[in-house]
């Protein structure tokens, strides 16, 4: 089938380089005897190859050479600072009935990151309050998600953090804790190791 | 933030969707750069490319929470901005006239300065600036981007015919000037 609209392209042994680019995007499946056979277009499928390659490290070498500056960074850091999303209203009782005190889900999870950052080598992730928060007392199961540094012990990095969380958040958020769940995410070594920079 | 700049990007991502800003700003620092690169050779110009990366960023922050991957923070970082570029090339209605762009290209009058490049990513560079266009803007989107013929030709609001077209036209190009680097 011929195309009006594509250029009158010089088959490789019975193939457009549209249809070899297909193919390499296909991932060479299903395998196409025809194609894989032939020795012309497998020197095609390398230079497409090549091609796609050299398209990518274009723009990584681009990246590399021109790091974000910090004004760059102010002003997006500025843009979305306006814009802090908060969550739930989560009440704190006071004896007198006229106060109306409340903490934000926000700085609930805020809370969470520093107590858990507060344990070597942890770094906490995404945390979730999952309960009715709203209502003073209702019980509230929390989920995190922690990174730990290679080399330190998952299990014991997981027992402090969830023992660490239940005891700030009952000393300063007045929440009934009924669990809390830490799931190790991601066990990261320095990245100046791993990307050789 | 030394710790921070170790981490993955999905802890990094779920603490940016918690509210965490310091989290956010590590993956700015991370994926902004290529961003750019990016954006520049989509619109052509850094004035514009710096403006479309910082409003995706703007637009990754309040939509952080509907991430479900939070390892796939990149990929989707690179949908919202590809979507931003693309708006600001159909604002600037270049690609309406479809006959006109299915219509051959004339080889550029200025000689070719792809052979004096040292490297092969400087050669493509040079290649890729001397390509119309559409056709530029294609290949970025399919080899950089991993959008699908089917999508670029929504999105840039063009027939998959003349997607198809472009790239075969790019690709062809591109291949030569390469193979006289070589």
């Amino acid at each position: 089938m011929t195309d009006p609209l594509l250029p009158a392209d010089e088959l490789i042994d019975g193939h457009t380089l549209d249809e070899l680019s297909d193919y390499l995007a296909a991932g060479r499946t299903p395998a196409d005897p025809a194609i894989d056979d032939s020795p012309e277009c497998r020197a095609a499928l390398t230079a497409l190859e090549r091609l796609g390659r050299a398209t990518r490290d274009l723009l990584d070498e681009e990246a590399a050479a021109a790091p974000a500056d910090d004004d760059w960074v102010g002003r997006i850091l500025t843009g979305i600072r306006l814009d802090v999303q908060s969550g739930r209203r989560i009440p704190i009782v006071h004896p007198d009935p006229a106060a109306d005190l409340a903490l934000t889900e926000g700085a609930v999870r805020a809370l969470v990151r520093s107590v858990g950052d507060g344990i070597d080598g942890v770094l906490v992730g995404r945390c979730r309050l999952d309960g009715d928060v709203e209502t003073p007392g209702a019980p509230i199961a929390v989920h995190l998600e922690i990174s730990v540094r290679y080399g330190a012990s998952m299990a014991n990095a997981a027992d402090e953090v969830r023992a660490a969380v239940i005891g700030e958040l009952g000393r300063h958020a007045e929440l009934t804790i009924a669990s809390v769940d830490v799931v190790v995410t991601d066990v990261r070594e320095s990245r100046a190791g791993r990307d050789g920079r | 933030m030394s710790d921070l700049w170790d981490a993955a990007d999905d802890t990094l991502a779920g603490r940016a969707a918690d509210g965490d800003t310091v989290a956010f700003e590590v993956l700015v620092r991370r994926h902004g750069p290529l961003m750019r690169a990016y954006a520049a050779r989509m619109l052509g110009s850094t004035y514009e490319s710096d403006d479309v990366v910082q409003e995706t960023f703007v637009t990754a922050w309040r939509r952080l929470g509907e991430l479900q991957e939070g390892a796939a923070v990149r990929s989707w970082l690179m949908r919202i901005l590809s979507r931003r570029c693309i708006d600001r090339i159909r604002a600037r209605h270049e690609h309406d006239d479809v006959t006109e762009l299915d219509a051959p290209t004339p080889d550029r009058e200025e000689p070719s300065r792809v052979a004096e490049a040292r490297t092969a990513t400087e050669a493509l560079g040079r290649a890729l600036d001397r390509l119309p266009p559409l056709q530029k803007r294609c290949w970025v989107l399919r080899e950089v981007g991993q959008y699908s013929y089917d999508d670029i030709a929504r999105e840039l609001d063009v027939p998959v015919s003349t997607v198809r077209g472009q790239l075969a036209r790019g690709r062809r190009k591109l291949l030569d000037e390469m193979e006289e680097w070589r």
